[in-house]
């Protein structure tokens, strides 16, 4: 648990780096190219990993046939996510993908599909996820709301929208 | 209304990427499992970019090559979501991993590091944090 814990405030740090690493790229390099090289890299950098740690035995695995497709659902997430900051802009759409990320967790460990272990399901955990859901939507949309008091008084704190 | 769409089918999708990254590295391995979604999904990404015959790769030379390599760090966060999926279940996860990626997007904009303006810290963002905390903890008591 405790590990868990370390691992998921590790990965999202990190999460949010590779985003910002991104955003960069993308001032020059469009969304598409930047994906597949951060893909790219990612792949290089996940297969050095593993030859490392497991030398050969890294090649000896037996994959069922839809493991080959996982990869597809990665440019689903760039696409969808692409349209929506298009659409709504980053703040909106940013917070709603964290919602509806957070409530697809839930309904998935309830469910347990996929090899997923099954959770069951408890008005504690909605909770929890409600919680969840009112902080993302206060952190993304709050400073929004605080600055509409200024608008007329700075307009440029309204570009400064992320 | 299409704009919701897309951003609800986008965190549908990234939850989904999670629970089969989980899945699959259970029956194959991690790295095995880390290096062939990244693999399969840039076999898919260089084929929309050959259809859409985007040219914008040449580029890339512009970018400073610290950005251009981010890619690589996808090693370390499918490690840590892939190990954190298979201890603790995927709604825990998530709701961890979006807490660390608010605070560290709060360090980086107060910083502005990594030529991100720089923002002040906002009161707002702080209790947004502390309510997810408490979702968090709520979530697993």
């Amino acid at each position: 648990m405790a590990i868990g814990i370390l691992l998921a405030l590790v990965g999202g740090a990190f999460v949010c780096l590779q985003n910002t690493f991104n955003a960069n790229v993308k001032k020059r390099v469009s969304v598409w190219s930047t994906t597949a090289l951060v893909l790219f890299l990612g792949f290089a950098a996940s297969f050095a990993a593993g030859l490392a740690i497991e030398g050969a035995g890294l090649f000896k695995f037996q994959a069922e046939p839809w493991f080959w497709f996982s990869g597809i659902l990665g440019v689903g997430v760039v696409a969808c996510v692409t349209q929506g900051v298009q659409i709504l802009g980053p703040s909106r759409a940013i917070s709603l993908i964290m919602v509806s990320q957070i409530f697809f967790g839930l309904m998935w460990d309830t469910l347990g599909w996929f090899g997923l272990e099954q959770v069951p399901f408890t008005w504690q955990s909605l909770l929890g996820v409600v919680l969840i859901s009112s902080g993302v939507l206060l952190f993304q949309l709050g400073p929004k709301l605080e600055q509409k008091r200024f608008m007329n008084v700075d307009t440029n704190t309204l570009k400064a929208d992320k | 209304m299409k704009g919701i769409m897309f951003a609800l089918a986008g965190g549908f999708f990234l939850t989904f990427q999670s629970v089969a990254n989980a899945t699959i590295s259970k029956e194959i391995g991690t790295w095995q499992a880390a290096a062939m979604t990244q693999l399969t999904g840039f076999v898919v990404a260089i084929l929309i970019v050959a259809f859409i015959r985007d040219q914008s790769y040449r580029q890339l030379n512009q970018v400073s090559p610290l950005y251009a390599s981010g890619g690589a760090l996808a090693a370390i966060v499918l490690f840590s979501n892939m190990t954190a999926v298979h201890r603790m279940g995927v709604t825990l996860t998530i709701g961890i991993f979006l807490i660390a990626q608010l605070v560290m997007a709060i360090i980086i904009d107060t910083k502005g590091w990594f030529d991100m303006s720089k923002k002040k810290i906002n009161r707002m963002q702080i209790a947004g944090v502390m309510l997810m905390i408490a979702g968090v903890i709520i979530l697993k008591w």
